[in-house]
Order: C-alpha cells, then sequence, then structure tokens
C-alpha cells in the first residue's frame, strides 16, 4: 500500500502547539507512507485539491489526515478521496487537535503524541479493505413523539409535505404547555386562541394519526424501517363512540380528582376531559379516584352517557406502527421549587408556581381569569414574582438559564395590573434576559408603563405575617435589604427535562447531557438531528426554550424528515459485523448479547451458524468482544485492524 | 469404589442406546487412571471409579456433538457439562449423565513431590484415608487429605447437579472455605508483587497449550487466538508477554463461565497455578452478577446476555 498522510496546521490550531512539519518527516518513516506533507487547512478546497493531486501524482492508495475530529470532518476528507477514485474506507483520521493541540501546552510533547497518533492511523490504514455500503427501501412515515407546540407544527409540516404522520401524545390531548397559557408574550396574544386551530388542523388532517394518552413502548429497526411499539393506555371510555358531551362530568360525584391540567388550582371530576378545547375532545376516567374502580360502587357516568361508550373493563391496548423517521418533541417539565426551604417548601398556600397563575389568569381555568388567593379566594393587592427559581443555581443542580422566564414574568405582570388595576407587582431578578424580537421593549413596558417594580436581588426568606406573607430579600443595587408586604408570591419556576425523558433516550438510542436534554448532533451545525440516524428532536426535549424557538424547531426537524424522505432509497452503513461462517460454531452467544436483535440463526449444510442482518446492525462491535472464535468482525473495526493499531502505540 | 458395581449395572442397562459412555478405567500405572470409552459391553469390566478419577471427561463432549454420548461425572465435572448445556454447545436428548457422589480426587504433583520419585510406581493401595504407595522398592504412606487436590478442600458440590443416573447416596459438602487460600493469599499481595509474581510463573510456560486443550470451556478448536493469523492476536515469540497474553485472554474468555474443575493447572507440564487466574475471575464475577457458572442449566451467563442497566454496576453514578 501506499500511503499519503497530510498534516493540517488548522490555522494556528495545530501548528501553535504542534509542530507538523515534524510529524510529517517523521510519517515519511513509517511503513507503507510514500508521501507525507503539512498544509495550512486541509479541508478548505485547496488543501483537498493537494489531497486529490497527490493520490494522482504519487499513486497513493490510503489517505491519512491528522487534523480535527472525525465528528467534524471525517465525511468530508471521505468524498475526498472518492473524488480521486478511493474507496472512501481507503482514509483514516488522526485527531491531533481535540486530542493534542487543544489540550497541551508543551510543544514538544504533543508533537510526540500526533506522530503516535498518526503512526496508529497508518498502521491501521495498512490491515483496512475496500467497502461498499448497499441500498435499501425506506418507510416514507414518521412518528412524532409529544404533540405540544413543536411536535404540532412537525406533524403539521410533514402531513403538509404528504408524509403519513404518527402523532403519540402522552396525555389526553394535545397542546402540551402552550394549551395551558393564558396569554403569550410578547404580543400578548391568546395563547389557546392560536394554537386551538392549530390543534383542529392536526384532528382533521387525512395525513395524521393521533394517538393521545398513549406512550411509546418499545423502538426498534434503524432509519429508514422503525418498527414502534405504542401503548395505549386504558381511558376506560370507548374513544370511537365518545362525542365530548361532557354530561358525564356534570354528573360525576367524584369531584376531588387531581386537576393535572389546572396544575392543581381547584379539583376536578374522576371522569373528564381537560379543557374545552381538548384535542381530541374525549373523557377519560382517573382510575384514582373513580369510586367504580376503586371501590366497585358509583358508575353514574356508565348510566347517564348517551352514546354508552364508558367501559370500566378497558385495559391498555399495543399497536405497532411502521415508520421512516421519528421526531421526538418531548417538552419540559417544571422544576420541583419546593426544594427551597425560603420559599416555604410547598408550606403557604399564597405561593405557587407561574404556570399555575398562568391558569388563573386564564378565562378558561378554574378561577374563570379572575386572581384569588387559594388561601381565602380574596383578591391579592400585592403580588411578588420571584424569578431565577431552580434556574441559574447551582445549590439545586440546575445552573442552567431557563432563559424565557424573564419574558413570562414581564408579561404576568403586565396581565396582573390589567386584571387587578389597583395592585401592585413586584418582580426580584437576578438580570433581565429578553435577547428576542421585540423582547427588551416589552420588559421595559411592564416596567414603565404598568409600573412593575423591579428589584435586582435574591429573596432570602418569605413568612407568613398576618394573613399575608412578608417577602425578605436584597436590592443589590440600592445595597440595603427590602421587606415586602405580599399576598400572593408566583415563583418563576424554572424548566427541566421531561419526566421519563432518559427512558425514552434509551429506546431511541439517543444520548442526553446530564440534566436530562437530549444531545443534539452537533451544537451550531446539527441542532435538530442526534447522532442517531433518523432520529430528529423539536422543542424543549433538547433544552428550555420559548415558542418562537419550539416551533422553528419543530419546522426544522420536519424539513429533514422530508429532505432525508426525498429519496427512495437509503445506504446502508458498511460498518457493520459480519460473520466468518467457517469460524462460527453456532453457539449463539452473539445472538444473545445483540441489543439490536441483528443476528440471526441459519442453517449451513445442517451446521447452526450465526448471521448478521446488515441493515439492522448498529455497529456496536458487543458481537466481536462476545465471539470467543473471533468469527465476528467489525468491519473497519477488526481485531487486525485495532491490534495493528495497539501495536503501532506500544512498541517495546 | 463402593458403588462402581451399581455404576457398572446402570451404564450396562443404557449402553444400547449409547453410541459411547465415556467413564475412567486403570491408567499406566497404579497411580494414573485414564479416559475411556465403553463401546462394547465387555469394555464396562475394566471401568474404575475412585480417587484417581481426575479427568474432566466433560471436555470430550462438544467433539462429540451429534452423537448419543453417556458420560460419568463427578460433582464439578457436572457443571462443565451444565455450562455447555447454557451455551447451546451440546444437546442435552443426546448427553446421559451418571453420577456419583465423589469424595475428592488425587493431585498428582503433590503425590509426586511427595515420593520424590517420578519413576516407575509398583503398587498403591487406598485404605480409608491413608495412601499407601510402593515404588523404587521402597514403600511410602501418605495421609489422604496431603495429597487430595486443592478443589476437594472447597467443594461445594459433591454430588452431580445434574444427572439421569445417580449410584449411591448424595452426600454433603465438606468444604470448609470458599475459594481456597491460595486466592485470598494473591489477593493481598501489593501490586507490584502480583506482577513479579506472574512474571516468574508465566516465565515457566512452554506454550504447550495442554491447559487449553484440557479445558471443558475451551470450544474455538481450530481458531484458537493462540494460533490464529487472522486475527494476528499472539506472535510466536519466546516472549513472557505473549504467553501471558494467552493466559489473561484465556481467563477473560471463561470469566462467569469457569466451572473451576482445575483441568487447566493440572494438565500444565511446568505447574504454573493457572487456576488462580480463572478463580479471581470467577470472584469478581460473583460480586458483580452473582453468579456461579454451571449451577442452573437454565441460567444465562452475565457475560452471554445483553441488559440496558446491570443491576450492580451504577453506571449512572459513575
Amino acid at each position: 500500500m501506499k500511503i499519503g498522510v497530510f498534516v493540517c496546521h488548522c490555522g494556528s490550531n495545530i501548528e501553535g502547539t504542534v509542530d507538523t512539519a515534524a510529524v510529517a518527516a517523521a510519517a515519511r518513516e513509517f511503513p507503507g507512507v510514500a508521501f507525507a506533507t503539512d498544509t495550512m487547512y486541509t479541508c478548505s478546497e485547496p488543501g483537498q485539491e493537494e489531497i486529490v493531486n497527490a493520490i494522482k501524482e504519487h499513486q497513493l492508495d490510503g489517505v491519512v489526515v491528522a487534523s480535527c475530529t472525525p465528528r467534524m470532518h471525517e465525511q468530508t476528507f471521505r468524498r475526498t478521496v472518492e473524488r480521486a477514485g478511493l474507496n472512501r474506507y481507503l482514509f483514516e483520521m488522526a485527531n491531533i487537535r481535540e486530542h493534542v493541540s487543544w489540550i497541551g501546552k508543551d510543544r514538544e510533547a504533543n508533537t510526540n503524541k500526533a506522530t503516535d497518533l498518526v503512526r496508529m492511523a497508518a498502521s491501521k490504514l495498512l490491515h483496512n479493505r475496500p467497502l461498499l455500503s448497499k441500498q435499501f427501501d425506506i418507510n416514507k412515515r414518521v412518528l412524532i413523539i409529544g404533540g405540544g407546540v413543536a411536535g404540532i407544527q412537525a406533524a403539521l409540516d410533514c402531513a403538509e409535505g404528504g408524509l403519513e404522520v404518527v402523532l403519540v401524545e402522552k396525555t389526553t390531548t394535545i397542546g402540551g404547555k402552550m394549551a395551558k397559557l393564558d396569554k403569550t408574550f410578547p404580543t400578548v396574544d391568546c395563547s389557546c386562541c392560536i394554537l386551538g386551530p392549530r390543534m383542529v388542523d392536526v384532528a382533521q388532517h387525512p395525513n395524521i394519526t393521533l394517538y393521545a394518552y398513549s406512550e411509546i413502548e418499545e423502538v426498534s429497526g434503524y432509519v429508514g424501517n422503525f418498527d414502534v411499539k405504542v401503548k395505549k393506555k386504558a381511558t376506560y371510555v370507548d374513544w370511537d363512540k365518545c362525542t365530548g358531551c361532557g354530561i358525564c362530568m356534570t354528573k360525576c360525584p367524584s369531584k376531588k380528582a387531581t386537576d393535572y391540567f389546572n396544575e392543581g388550582i381547584g379539583k376536578t371530576t374522576a371522569i373528564n376531559i381537560p379543557f374545552p378545547q381538548a384535542i381530541p375532545k374525549k373523557a377519560k376516567i382517573d382510575a384514582d379516584f373513580c369510586m367504580k374502580l376503586q371501590k366497585g360502587k358509583c358508575g353514574i357516568c356508565a348510566k347517564v352517557c348517551p352514546s354508552g361508550c364508558i367501559d370500566f373493563t378497558q385495559q391498555d391496548e399495543f399497536v405497532t406502527e411502521k415508520v421512516g423517521a421519528i421526531v421526538a418533541a418531548t417538552g419540559f417539565d417544571l422544576f420541583d421549587w419546593t426544594v427551597y426551604g425560603e420559599y416555604g417548601g410547598g408550606r403557604y398556600p399564597d405561593v405557587i408556581t407561574s404556570l399555575q397563575y398562568e391558569r388563573m389568569l386564564s378565562a378558561s381555568g378554574p378561577t374563570g381569569g379572575h386572581i384569588k388567593r387559594p388561601s381565602d379566594g380574596k383578591e391579592p393587592k400585592n403580588v411578588v414574582f420571584i424569578q431565577c427559581v431552580g434556574s441559574r443555581d447551582k445549590s439545586v443542580g440546575r445552573p442552567y438559564c431557563t432563559g424565557f422566564c424573564c419574558m413570562y414574568t414581564a408579561k404576568q405582570a403586565i396581565l396582573t395590573k390589567d386584571h387587578l388595576p389597583e395592585s401592585q407587582t413586584y418582580v426580584f431578578y437576578m438580570d433581565i434576559r429578553a435577547t428576542g424580537k421585540n423582547y427588551d421593549e416589552f420588559t421595559r413596558r411592564a416596567m414603565e408603563e404598568y409600573n412593575a417594580k423591579y428589584i435586582r436581588g435574591r429573596v432570602s426568606m418569605i413568612y407568613p405575617k398576618g394573613d399575608s406573607l412578608l417577602v425578605r430579600g436584597a436590592d443589590t443595587l440600592m445595597g440595603t435589604q427590602v421587606e415586602v408586604d405580599a399576598d400572593l408570591v408566583v415563583l418563576a419556576v424554572g424548566a427541566e427535562a421531561a419526566a421519563g425523558a432518559a427512558g425514552l433516550a434509551e429506546k431511541l438510542r439517543i444520548s442526553y447531557d446530564s440534566y436530562g436534554f437530549y444531545m443534539e448532533g452537533h451544537p451550531k451545525l446539527k441542532p435538530v438531528e442526534t447522532n442517531t440516524a433518523g432520529v430528529y428532536l423539536a422543542g424543549s426535549c433538547q433544552g428550555p426554550k420559548d415558542i418562537p424557538s419550539s416551533v422553528a424547531q419543530g419546522s426544522a426537524a420536519a424539513s429533514k424528515v422530508l429532505g432525508l424522505f426525498s429519496k427512495d432509497k437509503l445506504a446502508s452503513d458498511p460498518q457493520v459485523s459480519v460473520v466468518d461462517i467457517k469460524r462460527c460454531i453456532g453457539c449463539g452467544k452473539c445472538m444473545k448479547t445483540c441489543p439490536f436483535g441483528a443476528i440471526k440463526e441459519i442453517d449451513f449444510r445442517g451446521m447452526k451458524k450465526a448471521e448478521v442482518i446488515e441493515t439492522v446492525c448498529q455497529g456496536c462491535g458487543i458481537c466481536t468482544s462476545t465471539c470467543p472464535q473471533g468469527a465476528a468482525q467489525l468491519q473497519h473495526f477488526t481485531d487486525n485492524q485495532i491490534l495493528s493499531e495497539v501495536n503501532a502505540l506500544c512498541q517495546f | 469404589m463402593k458403588y462402581q458395581q451399581e455404576l457398572k449395572d446402570s451404564i450396562r442397562k443404557a449402553l444400547p442406546g449409547l453410541d459411547v459412555v465415556i467413564a475412567w478405567s486403570a491408567g499406566y500405572d497404579p497411580l494414573h487412571a485414564t479416559p475411556h470409552f465403553i463401546r462394547r459391553e465387555e469394555d464396562i469390566d475394566r471401568l474404575e471409579i475412585g480417587p484417581f478419577s481426575v479427568h474432566n471427561l466433560a471436555t470430550y463432549l462438544p467433539g462429540l456433538r451429534g452423537k448419543k454420548v453417556g458420560i460419568v461425572v463427578k460433582g464439578c465435572d457436572s457443571r462443565s457439562v451444565i455450562e455447555l448445556l447454557q451455551e447451546n454447545l451440546i444437546n442435552r436428548e443426546d448427553v446421559t449423565i451418571f453420577g456419583f457422589p465423589c469424595t475428592g480426587v488425587v493431585d498428582q504433583t503433590k503425590i509426586r513431590k511427595a515420593l520424590g520419585h517420578t519413576g516407575k510406581v509398583d503398587f498403591c493401595q487406598i485404605a480409608s484415608q491413608t495412601v499407601v504407595i510402593g515404588a523404587g522398592g521402597e514403600e511410602h504412606k501418605l495421609r489422604l487429605s496431603k495429597v487430595l487436590a486443592d478443589k476437594c478442600f472447597s467443594c461445594q458440590y459433591p454430588n452431580a447437579l445434574i444427572s439421569d443416573h445417580f449410584v449411591g447416596e448424595k452426600i454433603s459438602p465438606s468444604a470448609q472455605t470458599e475459594g481456597g487460600d491460595d486466592l485470598e493469599a494473591f489477593e493481598n499481595m501489593p501490586l507490584p508483587e502480583r506482577f513479579a509474581f506472574w512474571q516468574k510463573e508465566m516465565d515457566r510456560c512452554i506454550r504447550c497449550y495442554a491447559c487449553r486443550n484440557a479445558c471443558p470451556m475451551c470450544v474455538c478448536r481450530d481458531h484458537c487466538l493462540a494460533e490464529s493469523r487472522d486475527p494476528h492476536w499472539l506472535s510466536q515469540e519466546d516472549s513472557v508477554r505473549d504467553k501471558w497474553m494467552f493466559q489473561l485472554i484465556h481467563a477473560y474468555h471463561l470469566a462467569g463461565r469457569c466451572t473451576e474443575c482445575g483441568e487447566c493447572q493440572r494438565a500444565c507440564p511446568m505447574d504454573i497455578p493457572l487456576l488462580l487466574l480463572k478463580k479471581k475471575m470467577n470472584k469478581e464475577i460473583k460480586e458483580l452478577f452473582q453468579y456461579e457458572a454451571g449451577v442452573d442449566p437454565e441460567a444465562t451467563p452475565p457475560l452471554l446476555s445483553f441488559k440496558m442497566e446491570e443491576e450492580n454496576i451504577k453506571e449512572r453514578e459513575w
């Protein structure tokens, strides 16, 4: 083999602490290396041309580029060598930027390490074989998990693009957090009025199949051909018959059920439809509160239901959907603020969350849009808002900024004044983060036109005083302590990953950060992709987002899915495991350990053998390390290839 | 051995339905038994079981796959049979297992050391706890407990754990310690000492691979990494590094599979304490997975399964 080695300066990124010329000079002595040079920017057009020319001039049949991480440019260079007529797998990349130049300043040590990495790459390349991918058919249907605003947007865009869409929502209605909001910033238009029509579009679109009150049970398969098992949870109501008339709700005697939609402000009936605009508008029985299901006595809803749709024997149902791509749009949940002892830890009824306040402001909410103190139902005069509750706080493990609380707090301050003209609002804040279009103007309006008193500082304590609360905090701009008499305290609670996010990520085989938010493919260049082919992200499941950003991501994910499905066939990755039939003794250990069910048993002249299903194999290599015979070998990472790297590094 | 006749009768009854029954018979001298392949009725008479029935005959089973095979097993051997069944390397319906209560087998190395003599042995008599050996014109009296194999002192399973025909009465284990003292002593050594220990031991290895050939769980046969060129794991250099590498890979391949029959160590002509490596691996497996190889035919060895989250490996807390 004649190998060409190209050592990249990456401007001064690498050259700054690595003597690239010396690395190239050392590389010329490695076995198989016929040509080596250092270049300014290998990924640039002239840099790539240099590779193409060198391949032709020196009849190279393998190329090593020592530069950045393969995550960045492996595809780039594979295409380059392909352009020059080589197989794309006769290329190896040595990462001398992230693994060398960026992490150490000792030029001599860095140069030595870079040389070692290039030696390993060249040594592996000697054992590389050309690999070819195969074409396979794809199923042009898309699964969208989560029916919040991001999921709705993605579903509608995909459906409009002509794709069949399966939308799975955990609760009984789509709409997500946005449906719970009263108004939206900075336009102060009615949240449900702008979302409602889109929800109706979802219900009516011929291309969308909606599974509400359902969850993802199992995902198998691969890009283009996923099999998804969906669990339709028991609602005890036959939704095919339910018309959403709501008579059951008026007659249900169990009126103390937890009202999840209204965030626990007030109670609801055991059988209920969460809100008037719910999609689908179907009733569900909360088994924890239903007298019939708990004690076997009652059944009034079944008697009054005009369509006879109550079924107390209903069980969870499972359906399997075949799709080619998946969009995760599972949103966020609120941080449990009761860990803060200084805010009462949940002991004071008049300390509520911002989302509870939204429900109180909403005309369709439990108070009919009247702001009332939960303790005595009186109208508050002084309303205190506390920002950054569970945001930007390392002490509770939430160092990140939720990003949208500054804005909704300003909105709520404005709405408070609208609802109660005699009221006075106070906002304890750390910094105002109002970076969107018209956002800063909006917060200024809250301060200047609605007379919200912004106090820069943290609250150290809330305690009851008479029938109101005393809020004690610091005013860091004045350098004094302040005390405010509050009738109602609203906490701007931060966002955290949705409950169950980690479990779903494992089913989807995508990664998540230490807070449970899903990891995008690249923080800048692949914001809605994941590292699992065919799985995309939209909305707050990737990190807290306001409505415009969530909608934008929903559309972005849809465009990625439409792009993926613009081809009729996809190329399989040839970096998969292959079983050497001569070595295989048919013990089946590989089948037992394969996490993807990608190995099947075949009969070969009366003997049992293992065979890898190429399109299902994800190339994880577990079978390779399980097979004692070394019969299962991961292509492009065979034992020989890895051993040659080890031997190149561990010379003695 | 008091159940010998009963065993012979049992085999005699089953033999017509079997291609072969593997047992032991007298070897080239009174101190050695040899594996005995019974194909015809007259072969049965030569069968002998007792303290010299050292070989783990389960080693032969994978090679006889597809044939109807009878096998006589000690408790420890039966664990190998179970492990082979678990790993789908033999078929249960093809194997007929004859079990008997084992009271321990001898360690030839210990006898040799006690005799100080490796030449021809004239006679050997075992009466209760004493072994009388005649060699080189001298008579040696040894206490049986001094020459039993180490594994017998920590034996938990003296009766076959799986059998179609069991002769005699089941006995309870007399084992005092679990794992044996050699492992404890080894673990108490500081790391540099352990390294030096293995360097010294492995230096003696002559790369004969008797350990591998005797191992009932070594099933790669023609594709053993010791000789494979593709992948080329080991060189043919006479270096401690390559010898040691082989033994380590062997031990890794046996982690959670090894039934600690000790055949590797018994077969080693250089007396390298190979079982120690495997015991150490098994101990780790037991701590992590609460699993013991070759006890339950229905269980799946922990390293031959995939779980998203292991109970005792708290990856999330790393």
